[in-house]
């Protein structure tokens, strides 16, 4: 699936995320979720961003959008289109969402309305943001099932609860992608699916952002899936990424201790685990966050080591790593 | 060697609807045997009937037909103490690590829920929470916090310390990697060779994940559409 990406992004990012740092106030402390992050995703290109449950990854993805919580305080900028989005009035981003940056979320027995035909829920974005009527937009949708396998017409007019996992994920890609967005963020499209759901599942994600040329964000504790649909990678660890560069650079010839450590958890290297446990959001490390666990760490790790560009293998500067021996 | 846990010709059916019964068969004929000390691995894709067929090995659910054997018992016909000793010594690990645990107790609570029902003098709670605890990797830090409050990988690993304490025999493990990511695997799988090798313990593993059952099981069977292939 790499073949079908376009070989060279274009200079401009379509989605530039600068410096975002997100927090949560909670009765036990302040969380640090999220920490001076920076991502571009270019025009029709794949970005996986990857880490262990609980590092942040998903909580990126509602900054984006704006769909967190009241409690949670968010700094930094997510340009799109020239525009900050967090500095949008929420009429602005309620244009956006969906139209032009959708999400696929984790759990779509969850995120779907248990008593709405799915038909009628994938038509809702057309009839809200095109204007269409119910009449036009159902066999829209339709249309949509049917090019994501669900070929039967009577499922169309069924609820979430009689469909199957697999087929409920389909229902919210469907959902997501009926109004060619620019951007799609798939918040792991294949949890609880199983191996040769999920494999198929992507795919047809995948599919589908090639035919109407959209950029993917996909967020994913699936290593072996991010290298399978993406060009690039981003490993996130404790709210930081901490490694980012090509899938082949970073599956073959991982820098960062942290990205060596989780690629050695694989099956095909053997399952070997990760010394220690992941530290608290709340008084995470003060200085490289993977430092208590690292094999290789030094007196110097227990300051911040800053974000550094590497050369790639294209010759460019076209990786980044956070860690004072790399 | 004698089997400690053997299925001979299970099957199961489950029936429904109200007036027109109908029956639908979801396991035909399954023999199988797990040794002590050994692990069987159960793979086959979702809806195959794996959870089932644990479910039967565990006591949990009764066959439509065939036998269950414990240590050459059939499981039908345990009563009194020797039923409570099988009951103690096959447990079931489930795939949730979050819905084995109630939401409502402290982890402290949870494990001392296992130590009354053990019938473990009070004073002697304190020293045998810390090594249940110590066994499976986690800090006393956690035990007044609640499910909700610790990870995926934490609570499964309370989880099997509640096992443990029971001292058993064998555990069914149903999928019990597959809700946590890659690094937590690892852990978790690395734990339950390292508990198999130190006491002794035998283990009857249910994936979909072939690279998991390669990586636990001395021997694996596949079940296809209920029936063992």
């Amino acid at each position: 699936m790499n073949d079908l990406q376009p070989t060279v992004p274009v200079n401009t990012p379509l989605l530039r995320i600068d410096r975002l740092s997100v927090s949560f106030e909670t009765s036990l402390g302040r969380v640090k979720a999220v920490q001076e992050v920076r991502l571009d995703l270019h025009e029709r290109e794949t970005l996986a961003l990857v880490g262990e449950t609980g590092c942040g990854k998903s909580v990126v993805a509602s900054a984006i959008l704006r769909l967190l919580p009241k409690n949670a305080s968010v700094q930094g900028k997510v340009i799109f289109a020239g525009r900050d989005l967090l500095s949008l009035s929420e009429k602005e981003m309620a244009r956006i969402r969906g139209c032009d940056i959708a999400v696929i979320f984790q759990n779509p027995s969850l995120a779907l309305n248990p008593i709405i035909k799915v038909a009628e829920q994938i038509a809702e974005p057309v009839q809200i943001h095109k204007g269409l009527s119910r009449h036009r937009a159902i066999p829209m949708a339709e249309d949509m099932l049917r090019r994501l396998g669900l070929r039967e017409r009577t499922l169309s007019r069924m609820y979430p609860f009689q469909l199957s996992g697999g087929m409920n994920q389909r229902v919210m890609i469907s959902t997501s992608l009926i109004l060619s967005p620019k951007i799609i963020i798939a918040d792991e499209p294949s949890k609880g699916l199983d191996l040769s759901l999920a494999s198929q599942v992507t795919g047809e994600l995948a599919k589908f952002r090639d035919e109407i040329g959209s950029s993917l964000l996909l967020i994913t504790h699936d290593l072996l899936l991010a290298r399978e649909v993406s060009r690039r990678i981003a490993v996130m660890y404790c709210g930081e990424i901490v490694e980012t560069g090509n899938s082949g650079e970073i599956f073959d010839e991982p820098l960062h201790p942290y990205t060596k450590a989780l690629l050695n958890c694989l099956p095909e290297r053997g399952f070997q685990p990760i010394s220690g446990s992941s530290p608290s959001m709340i008084y995470p490390p003060t200085g490289c966050r993977f430092y208590p666990r690292c094999q290789k760490r030094q007196k110097k790790c227990r300051e911040r080591p800053e974000m550094v560009k590497r050369n790639g293998r294209d010759g460019g500067m076209s990786r980044e790593v956070r860690c004072w021996l790399c | 060697m004698l089997a400690l846990l053997k299925a001979v010709n299970v099957s199961k059916a489950f029936e429904s609807g109200l007036i027109f019964k109908k029956h639908r068969l979801v396991l035909h004929d399954i023999s199988l045997e797990i040794e002590e000390g050994r692990t069987l691995g159960l793979m086959g894709a979702s809806g195959c009937g794996k959870t089932t067929l644990g479910m039967i090995l565990g006591g949990l659910e009764r066959p439509s037909s065939g036998c269950v054997f414990y240590r050459g018992i059939d499981i039908k016909k345990l009563r009194g103490d020797d039923y409570l000793a099988f009951r103690r010594e096959v447990q079931m690990v489930f795939q949730e690590p979050e819905g084995s645990l109630n939401p409502r107790k402290s982890i402290e609570r949870s494990i001392h829920e296992i130590l009354g029902l053990l019938e473990i003098p009070k004073r002697e709670w304190r020293n045998r929470t810390s090594e249940a605890l110590e066994k499976v990797g986690l800090s006393e830090e956690l035990l007044c916090r609640y499910p909700g409050q610790i990870s995926g990988g934490q609570c499964q690993r309370v989880a099997l310390s509640r096992v443990l304490l029971l001292n058993p025999k064998i555990m069914i493990l149903d999928e019990p990697t597959s809700a946590l990511d890659i690094s937590v695997q690892a852990q978790i799988l690395s734990l339950l060779k390292d508990l198999q090798r130190d006491m002794g313990l035998a283990y009857l593993i249910i994936s979909h994940q072939p690279e998991v059952i390669m990586f636990m099981a001395h021997e694996e069977i596949v079940l296809e559409d209920g029936v063992i292939h």
